[in-house]
């Protein structure tokens, strides 16, 4: 049965054991922890790192990498509420276009930069990462975005409960997360222009050889990506209220993170946005959980997280390693007979 | 020609600011008019409260008619310690007459302020000192870090009715003047005024919207009969309240700290955070001008005991600081608790 399961479904099988296995040694070390709480807690927090995480899986697919994405969540989440601050009439989905258009333009700037003048992605996001939070810095004017000053449905719209199963509540932002990752994932899956990312990161040569304008397709993840990390500003917005110019920052690293651990592979070519969107999970129940572990100081904390992250994807390495070679084994036997016959 | 205008320009100071001490007994009165470039130099850009210093720094360099230029400049946030140990490095280079920096670097920029000061340029801090107080001339203090302690302990005896459990939200585990703050506040809650106030946690937001906001729903899911989350962080004390708003747990739990009054306007008159304090920071930024003019000028020498007068603000003595043993400060005063009487006006 094992042998049917596509890797891919294997890995995320995988970490939805580690998720358990998280959740159980968690709920022996501290009280009161398995109940609807903690899952609306985790939901309502991952929504935002779920749609960041989703948009660098899109780049790391293709052999690049966005370090440039916390700092256009943070513009866009700025920008957006400056707009409605200054206009409270903008209807709910024009405001949405807006931040998804903004973060989609500074794509645009990193994927021609990628792309089309060939400069490392490393190094392009890594300036762009500075660009655009000193471009925050100066559009902000030391003003911050205020709470007081957005109009109510934005600021309800994350916590609205759509509907719930017992305890565990479902709410706006993050089923509107779990829809935008399906969404991509069924494009991946299904589509063939969003195929042909898997197939620039896995092989850019053969890619180019089959026809695949692999210029156009890593210029077209660079744009998605900051189309979902403007969607997240958005979102970001909606949650927090109070915007600062320090808004998403960390938020590259952290989504780097959960593409790894969710099993995408950091050399591009393979790994999913399910995967993705359940490494953001882990990483954030982890993090959560670690607070309210009495055993752990604040001071370890960081160091705890690092190691599970490292910790779970050497498993994942090894794992996968293994069930590779024990696969071609295994079809080395079955194929045995009908060479001899 | 130019020279001896100077000399006598000097002459002309020096006699002022004699007359005047004579004058004025042992205050030094500043004598304006000097041309002396200085920078003001904040933990990073982009934030209101040092938006607000320098607002008061201009103030005071437009009283004193300082022909030469004030500079507000600062690193961008993911750059902070780096970004200002480089323009600490560049002001000595260029020759500044003073730095006046709200340290973020711990004690990493005191290579580059003892350099600094070995170059001629005085060196003053305001909002957060150099922790060893090396390579510093004098730290204006916004506070008596020890009564941040008295204060906060006090808003969380009025919360809690007397009685009952708080926690602290803090910002990152090694900033200096929020570790010094938390520690008068456990000094504070040894008094027997509150002796049914249970101090069960310190977390640290990291200074961050959204790790801050996490950390304080796992408060509360941690200690389920919590009372009172205080913040002494502007970034922390908004995102609890509003993770508290966010999951209606206002009545339980109210939220405290330090914090500015046009971020926490609403928290206060919904109930969600009833009181914090905060000071002034345009006078903070006003004060510290005055003395990195006097510094820098020469017209004040920075040692313990002598006192000057700051324009509007009155006169201020350089004393020893209590919390750094060996280093001097200026303190500033107190601050104001705001609650849904007063925040409403200071908002604006």
């Amino acid at each position: 049965m094992l042998a049917r399961i596509p890797p891919q479904t294997l890995r995320i099988l995988a970490l939805l054991f580690v998720l358990l296995a998280v959740l159980l040694f968690f709920s022996t070390q501290v009280p009161n922890y398995l109940n609807g709480r903690l899952f609306n807690r985790i939901s309502s927090s991952v929504a935002i790192m779920a749609l960041i995480a989703c948009g660098q899986t899109l780049v790391i697919l293709t052999r690049n990498i966005d370090l440039s994405i916390g700092s256009v969540v943070g513009f866009v989440a700025f920008a957006t509420g400056s707009l409605i601050t200054n206009n409270p009439d903008i209807p709910p989905i024009l405001l949405a276009t807006y931040s998804i258009l903004l973060g989609a333009c500074f794509g645009v700037i990193n994927g021609v930069f990628v792309a089309y003048a060939g400069v490392p992605s490393i190094i392009v996001t890594l300036g762009t990462m500075a660009l655009f939070r000193s471009a925050l810095v100066e559009y902000s004017d030391a003003k911050s975005i205020t709470t007081n000053n957005l109009p109510t449905w934005l600021i309800e719209f994350p916590n609205t409960q759509l509907f719930s199963i017992g305890t565990l509540q479902f709410r706006a932002a993050f089923v509107v997360a779990i829809l935008v990752v399906i969404a991509v994932h069924f494009a991946l899956t299904r589509l063939r222009p969003a195929r042909k990312l898997y197939a620039v990161g896995s092989n850019p040569e053969a890619a180019e050889m089959a026809g695949i304008n692999s210029k156009l397709v890593i210029f077209f993840a660079f744009i998605s990506a900051g189309a979902l990390a403007g969607l997240a500003g958005f979102m970001f917005l909606a949650r927090f209220g109070t915007i600062t110019v320090v808004a998403g920052l960390g938020f590259e690293l952290k989504s780097v993170a959960s593409a790894v651990v969710g099993g995408v592979n950091i050399f591009g070519g393979s790994g999913s946005v399910i995967g993705a969107l359940i490494g953001a999970i882990l990483i954030d129940l982890i993090d959560t959980s670690l607070v309210r572990w009495q055993l752990v100081s604040e001071f370890w904390r960081e160091a705890v997280l690092g190691s599970l992250i490292l910790l779970s994807v050497a498993a994942d390495a090894v794992l996968m390693r293994r069930l590779v070679k024990w696969r071609v084994s295994r079809e080395k036997k079955e194929t045995k007979p009908e060479v001899q016959s | 020609m130019k020279n001896f205008i100077k000399i006598t320009a000097a002459a002309a100071l020096s006699l002022g600011t004699a007359s005047a001490t004579l004058a004025g007994g042992h205050s030094v009165s500043l004598t304006p008019g000097e041309d002396i470039n200085m920078v003001l130099l904040p933990k990073f850009l982009g934030i209101l409260v040092f938006d607000q210093a320098n607002e008061g720094a201009q103030e005071a360099h437009a009283e004193l008619g300082n022909t030469g230029e004030l500079l507000f400049v600062g690193p961008t946030p993911e750059n902070s310690t780096a970004g200002q140990i480089e323009i600490m490095t560049t002001s000595a280079t260029q020759g500044q007459g003073a730095v006046m920096l709200s340290n973020n670097a711990g004690d990493q920029i005191v290579p580059s302020a003892v350099a600094a000061q070995a170059a001629g340029t005085r060196v003053v801090t305001w909002d957060s000192p150099i922790p060893s107080g090396e390579g510093e001339d004098v730290f204006v203090a916004q506070v008596d870090f020890g009564s941040i302690g008295t204060v906060m302990a006090d808003m969380a005896h009025s919360i809690l009715g007397g009685s009952g459990q708080m926690a602290v939200l803090s910002a990152t585990p090694d900033a200096a003047n929020q570790n010094a703050w938390i520690a008068a506040m456990e000094v504070a809650l040894k008094g027997e005024k509150y002796s049914n106030i249970e101090l069960v946690d310190i977390v640290y937001g990291d200074d961050q919207a959204e790790v801050s906001y996490n950390r304080a729903l796992a408060l509360v899911d941690k200690h389920p009969n919590l009372g009172v989350i205080m913040s002494p962080t502007t970034v922390g004390i908004q995102a609890a309240a509003k993770a508290m708003q966010d999951e209606g747990m206002c009545g339980e739990v109210g939220v405290s700290g330090l914090g500015l009054p046009s971020e926490m306007v609403s928290y206060t008159m919904n109930g969600c955070a009833p009181e914090f304090a905060l000071w002034d920071f345009r006078d903070l930024g006003y004060l510290t001008y005055y003395t990195a003019y006097g510094l820098a000028s020469g017209q004040m020498k920075g040692e313990i005991g002598e006192t000057f007068s700051a324009g509007r603000m009155g006169d201020f003595t350089i004393e020893e600081d209590p919390g750094r043993p060996g280093s001097s400060r200026i303190l500033m005063g107190d601050f104001t608790v705001y609650n849904s009487e007063n925040v409403e006006a200071a908002s604006k």
